[in-house]
């Protein structure tokens, strides 16, 4: 018998777990229907079906730039973000040195700043220095959010790793640069790829910064905000709002199943090792 | 023996007297090598968000008090703003009722979303973490594209709305007000697109309980009822503030689910900073505004820190 | 320094704390060339720091190492001609058996024809040939030990140092390897130094032993000198089972002090130098030095202790058989004997006499 709960409370349970799924879902769902509603509202009845409305985004030359836009800041905050999360990670992990909770509480503040305040923050430092607004700015700011997630992602997984790998490899002739590139990073491929594609989907779908130091190209979220006024625009809206939420989607859930997989097989290996604990 | 003991046998009593280690040169070099090295480790992430974090904020802070100004000015250095805000103006309402929001939406998303990691964490077995995935999956996708999706869905031409009219439950001028440009829509909508995100610490709580504690309850007599109520509520009871604590703190300043389907009645702190930079140019009353919700979540998190486990989020 | 070509490790009054902790508080040693020298010590005694040194992953506060006469303190590991055989092996997951084994030689740029040929050789010799292709990770325990130990040894090391490899692996397995090691270490000639907390183990391998304790080594020599001739009292009871009694001295004369207990018992251990009448001493017997007969037997004639005792408890180990037995002198004697027919004359409870000679007591400590 389950101490967790009781028949009636396990049918009752699954019940509202099923319910809050198509809950959960059925806006999506609901998108993906009427983006191929053949009607030039977002409303019912239904009209028919058709691809016009993917057909159309996709010849909207303003969208697609903005697609474009979205797609190279997200791409260079990914790299920058895990260029700067990987020193980071090995900071935390492998290192002990004075001042440690105050760095850890740095690289984790940005998760807890109202984006409002750290935007209009950001607008102010570039005002300052004069440095006018463009996608590059942008980047800049979402590196800055992007960065604890990637951390976050990057340490379970260093940690899951032996420092006594390193050492055997430094023991064998490699410099510790050499150690750490040969086998600590290719051990930690999962994570890496995992807070790239975080950083990109974070970075992609962020308005809220954006909005406040984007200058004169538009990002994809601005895009759509900019349409929001035009009701004919919005079959189109909601149309490629469907691709990029099954692309992005697909992506992430594919490189967590697959983070978790690698994370068991490294268990399994490293367990074989390790075997019963020894009495050092 | 005399090779038996080779060049030196060690005594141990001379060592005793040392009070301090004195390094040798090497020792010494082979610490500030360590040190060098955790330096060059950290200059680039710290130095990073060093300057594009805390320097602006600080720039804001300047700003809140006037040692910075948009435009120049005749006198700097002024708590003008302040007095403003606190004193003088309908800000602090706005913050009041956008503290409000935070503390539905929180209530809300934890209510809805303990059941799941319930049924998910203690009755799923095998299958959990399919669909906890499952469950977080939304999340993942674009925020802004889930609250418009519900503005279609909600809107007075939208789905809801049309379909009721279809059907003949509206009239064909009709629809249900209170669904659009309502605080109910800004509720409604920030509970759907948290509570895939409140799950998972939740979650985590709960996975990490010791079932042998559940079951001990129930040898000694307890209902399950009773067992959740005495054993894993409390238990759980550290990652349900911790999510509860993760999702209030940026719900205040929460600024574009208002501006979607709040309408002009639903006015947010957010939406006030925001309107402050880039509608009127008084930066200086902004950042004030700015500077006091940093230093309430400042307040928060020193108060309620210790719930913020921040590895949940990582798992 | 004219021994130094001779030694392949020479520690020098090595010492390491880290913080308040002084895990090493003064190491002196000279490894030998070619020799099997073991670290044997509990939990906590320095000898892991010791080989940390040596291999360069820590450094020491003061003193200095030298690998075949080379003053190595502030090199680091990689650039030390001697390699390690980790506690769990450190295989790296994400290669097979021969990238793994071949991977120093790689880092020093040996050609790929040459590798290859270099680690089936090394694959011979520690019995695993052919398994090249193999993943690291799907290997047995005994196995993985090997790899590892090949993957050492293939640079042609110095000294190889093992930090207790053979932990993790199960009892029968543990001795199959005990016997693979030596075996190697014969083959190759390597310089072999060996940490581990069994002394079993040290005994049966080692050809000298450093006993350490808290930071300091408390004996170095030959496993039968640690064994039958320990220096102190820590040595004496860490190595091996050993009965210690507390005794005041009733009788002395030039070689000899004697403890008069009770009706013809006796202790009696040889002395060096200045035993006095009434001074305490602590004397020691090996149990499988003790004779143990029933009650009643002729008192066997001769020089050495005699103590009475009823037998508390039987031990049965298989070859031998532990007597446990309460004697007038305070606490329990052990005392061995091999399991043949006569030794199960002896129950629990009997009366018996314990005998030993005078030569196979010694005194612990100070005089």
């Amino acid at each position: 018998m389950n101490a967790a709960v009781s028949e009636g409370g396990r049918r009752a349970l699954w019940s509202l777990f099923g319910f809050l799924l198509v809950f959960l879902y059925a806006p999506i769902a609901i998108l993906i229907v009427f983006s191929v509603n053949d009607r030039t509202l977002v409303s019912f009845p239904w009209e028919g079906f058709t691809f016009r409305w993917y057909r159309t985004f996709m010849q909207n030359s303003a969208l697609l730039l903005a697609l474009r836009t979205s797609t190279m800041i997200a791409t260079v905050t990914a790299i920058v973000t895990v260029a700067l999360a990987i020193p980071a990670s090995v900071l935390f992990v492998r290192r002990r040195f004075f001042g440690k909770p105050f760095v850890s509480a740095l690289v984790l503040s940005p998760l807890v700043i109202p984006l409002v305040v750290f935007g209009i923050a950001l607008l102010i430092l570039f005002n300052t220095l004069a440095i006018p607004l463009s996608p590059w700015t942008v980047a800049v700011g979402h590196i800055v959010i992007a960065l604890p997630f990637a951390v976050l992602t990057l340490v379970p997984r260093l940690e899951r790793i032996p420092a006594y790998l390193e050492e055997a490899s430094r023991d064998l002739g490699a410099s510790a640069m050499t150690a750490f590139r040969s086998i600590t990073l290719p051990l930690m491929t999962p994570a890496i790829v995992s807070s790239f594609l975080i950083s990109f989907v974070i970075s992609f779908d962020e308005v809220v910064i954006a909005s406040f130091i984007a200058g004169d190209e538009p990002t994809f979220p601005l895009y759509l905000f900019s349409q929001l006024r035009l009701p004919s625009r919005l079959p189109q809206v909601i149309a490629v709002a469907v691709v990029v939420m099954l692309v992005s989607g697909v992506l992430v859930v594919a490189s967590e199943v697959w983070r978790r997989l690698a994370n068991r097989r490294l268990e399994r290996q490293l367990a074989r090792y390790e075997g019963e604990e020894a009495v050092a | 023996m005399g090779r038996g003991q080779g060049l030196l046998t060690a005594t141990g009593t001379a060592v005793e007297a040392q009070e301090r280690a004195h390094l040798s040169e090497e020792a010494r070099r082979a610490r500030r090598r360590a040190r060098a090295s955790t330096l060059g480790l950290a200059s680039s992430p710290v130095g990073y968000l060093v300057l594009f974090f805390l320097v602006p904020v600080i720039l804001v802070a300047m700003y809140s008090v006037g040692a910075l100004t948009l435009l120049p000015k005749d006198e700097y250095l002024s708590l003008q703003p302040w007095r403003d805000l606190l004193f003088g103006s309908i800000y602090l309402g706005v913050f009041w009722r956008s503290v409000q929001m935070a503390l539905v939406v929180s209530v809300g998303a934890v209510l809805l979303a303990y059941p799941i990691a319930y049924v998910l964490a203690l009755v799923a077995g095998g299958r959990k973490y399919t669909l906890l995935l499952l469950i977080i999956a939304p999340f993942l996708t674009s925020y802004l594209l889930r609250v418009l999706a519900l503005r279609v869905i909600l809107q007075e031409e939208g789905v809801v709305n049309s379909f009721l009219r279809t059907i003949g439950a509206l009239g064909p001028d009709q629809s249900i007000g209170w669904l659009y440009n309502s605080r109910f829509a800004v509720y409604f909508v920030l509970i759907y697109v948290w509570i895939p995100f409140v799950a998972l610490p939740i979650f985590v709580a709960l996975d990490n309980l010791d079932l042998a504690l559940l079951e001990a309850s129930s040898d000694l007599g307890a209902s399950r009822w009773r067992t959740f109520r005495s054993v894993t509520l409390p238990l759980s009871m550290p990652g349900v503030i911790g999510a509860f604590i993760f999702v209030f703190i940026p719900t205040i300043g929460e600024y574009i689910t208002p501006l979607l389907v709040g309408g002009p009645d639903n006015f947010m702190y957010g939406n006030a900073i925001q309107g402050a930079f880039l509608a009127g140019f008084d930066w200086q009353f902004g950042s004030a505004m700015s500077m006091f919700l940093v230093l309430v979540v400042a307040a928060l998190i020193a108060v309620f820190g210790r719930y913020l486990n921040v590895r949940t989020v990582s798992e | 320094m004219s021994e130094l070509h001779d030694s392949a490790i020479t520690l020098q009054d090595v010492r390491k704390s880290f913080g308040r902790v002084h895990a090493v508080r003064g190491i002196s040693l000279e490894v030998f060339e070619g020799e099997f020298l073991t670290l044997l010590g509990p939990s906590g005694c320095g000898k892991t720091t010791t080989m940390r040194m040596i291999a360069g992953f820590e450094e020491p506060d003061q003193g200095r190492i030298y690998l075949r006469g080379r003053d190595v303190v502030g090199d680091p590991p990689n650039r030390r001609p001697v390699n390690m055989v980790f506690q769990h092996y450190a295989l790296f997951p994400h290669m097979n058996v021969e990238d793994n084994v071949g991977y120093g030689l790689k880092l020093r740029k040996v050609a790929k024809e040459e590798r290859r040929r270099l680690v089936g050789e090394m694959l011979d010799i520690v019995r695993l040939s052919g398994m090249q292709r193999r993943s690291a990770a799907q290997l047995s325990g005994g196995q993985q030990q090997r790899v590892a130990l090949a993957r050492a040894l293939v640079n042609r090391p110095a000294a190889l140092l093992l930090d207790e490899p053979l932990g993790a692996l199960d009892v029968k397995l543990r001795k199959q390897m005990q016997l693979e090691l030596k075996r190697i270490q014969h083959e190759l000639g390597t310089t072999f130094v060996y940490v581990t907390h069994d002394q079993e183990e040290a005994l049966s391998m080692s050809d000298r032993i450093a006993v350490m304790n808290d930071g300091l080594i408390e004996q170095l020599g030959t496993p039968r000198d640690i064994y039958e001739h320990p220096l102190t009292p820590f040595v004496a009871d860490f190595v091996g089972v050993l009965n210690a009694m507390r005794v005041r001295v009733d009788e002395v004369d030039d070689l000899t002090a004697t403890m008069r207990v009770g009706d013809g018992e006796r202790v009696v251990v040889p002395v060096a130098t200045g035993a006095s009448t009434g001074q305490e001493l602590m004397a020691a017997v090996r149990p499988e030095r003790v004779r143990i007969r029933p009650a009643g037997e002729v008192a066997p004639a001769g020089d050495g202790s005699l103590v009475h005792g009823t037998v508390g408890l039987i031990v049965y180990l298989g070859t031998l058989t532990q007597y446990h037995v309460d004697t007038s002198l305070g606490g329990r004697l052990i005392a061995h004997r091999l399991s043949d027919d006569a030794a199960t004359a002896v129950r629990e409870g009997d009366r018996v006499v314990l005998s030993w000679d005078r030569g196979d007591s010694a005194v612990l400590g100070d005089v």
